[in-house]
């Protein structure tokens, strides 16, 4: 008995109660760190990337589509965008870009980008035409 | 020796440690789980938004380029362009993996130019793999 009552907590002289609350610190502890960590990670969760390729001869092989298999696309400048020969809009060039890929064997794309475009439309343009169909992005250099 | 006047109450005299461990435990785990994830610079960087990504989330190295010039691989600041190749070098070395991809975290307000000057330089360093860091979306872009 007396063992029994040196694990008692918060016990008054008057009460003869057995452990009465529970030890909240340990939770909240958990909890807070749990936040801490969460604010700092979410940003970079939802960070994703996609691949590319390059148009380079030294990369190309019997197996990868020729030059002329591919279709071209031009970032002439933040709106404007060449599709072989056809100039067009930005907001334009997912349809267009379906409709060409729809016709081609290979379905991949060299993106040939302008020195004062921006990354961001840069990166816009690869996401439309990853999501018109192309399977392969290659990144055309100067 | 006296035995004392007043007798106390018998006092608790171990720590209860589960709790201690529990937290411990978490912590470890959840390191572990974000570890990973945190080994990019601390560089103000406005990532582009896009929809599509790559399934390939395996490990990486990444070049991070923030809007006002500042240059990083992985968690290291660099002091220039040319520091990139020999830093990348020794890091694809010391994972001993060739196809590792290497993850350029490019501002999405920079000119394409200097981004593909980083690009380029991350081949030259060794990278066979290429991905643009963008920041996922599921609305559909302006």
């Amino acid at each position: 008995m007396k063992a029994f009552k040196a694990f008692r907590w918060n016990r008054t002289p008057d009460e003869n109660s057995t452990l009465s609350r529970i030890n909240m610190t340990p939770l909240t502890d958990v909890s807070l760190v749990l936040v801490v960590i969460l604010l700092l990670t979410t940003p970079l969760a939802f960070e994703s990337s996609f691949g590319i390729g390059r148009t380079d001869a030294d990369s190309a092989s019997d197996s990868e589509p020729t030059p002329a298999q591919r279709l071209r696309v031009d970032i002439l400048s933040d709106n404007e965008v060449r599709v072989d020969d056809m100039v067009v809009s930005v907001r334009a060039l997912p349809a267009i870009i379906a409709t060409l890929l729809a016709t081609t064997e290979s379905k991949e794309i060299a993106v040939h980008c302008a020195d004062l475009v921006s990354h961001g439309t840069f990166v816009q343009v690869l996401d439309i035409t990853k999501l018109s169909g192309a399977t392969n992005i290659a990144v055309a250099g100067n | 020796m006296r035995e004392p006047l007043v007798q106390s109450a018998p006092l608790l005299t171990r720590i209860t440690i589960t709790p201690i461990i529990d937290v411990a435990l978490v912590l470890v785990i959840i390191l572990l789980i974000t570890a990973p994830m945190l080994s990019v610079a601390d560089l103000d960087v406005d990532l582009p938004y896009a929809r599509s990504q790559d399934q390939d989330k395996t490990g990486y190295v990444s070049i991070t380029l923030a809007g006002d010039g500042q240059l990083a691989i992985d968690e290291q600041k660099l002091a220039g362009l040319d520091e990139i190749v020999p830093q990348l070098r020794d890091r694809l070395r010391a994972t001993g993996k060739d196809q590792l991809m290497v993850v350029v975290r490019a501002d999405a307000g920079l000119p394409h130019a200097t981004v593909r000057r980083v690009l380029d330089a991350a081949r030259a360093g060794g990278a066979s793999r290429l991905g643009i860091a963008t920041n996922q979306t599921e609305v559909s872009l302006p």
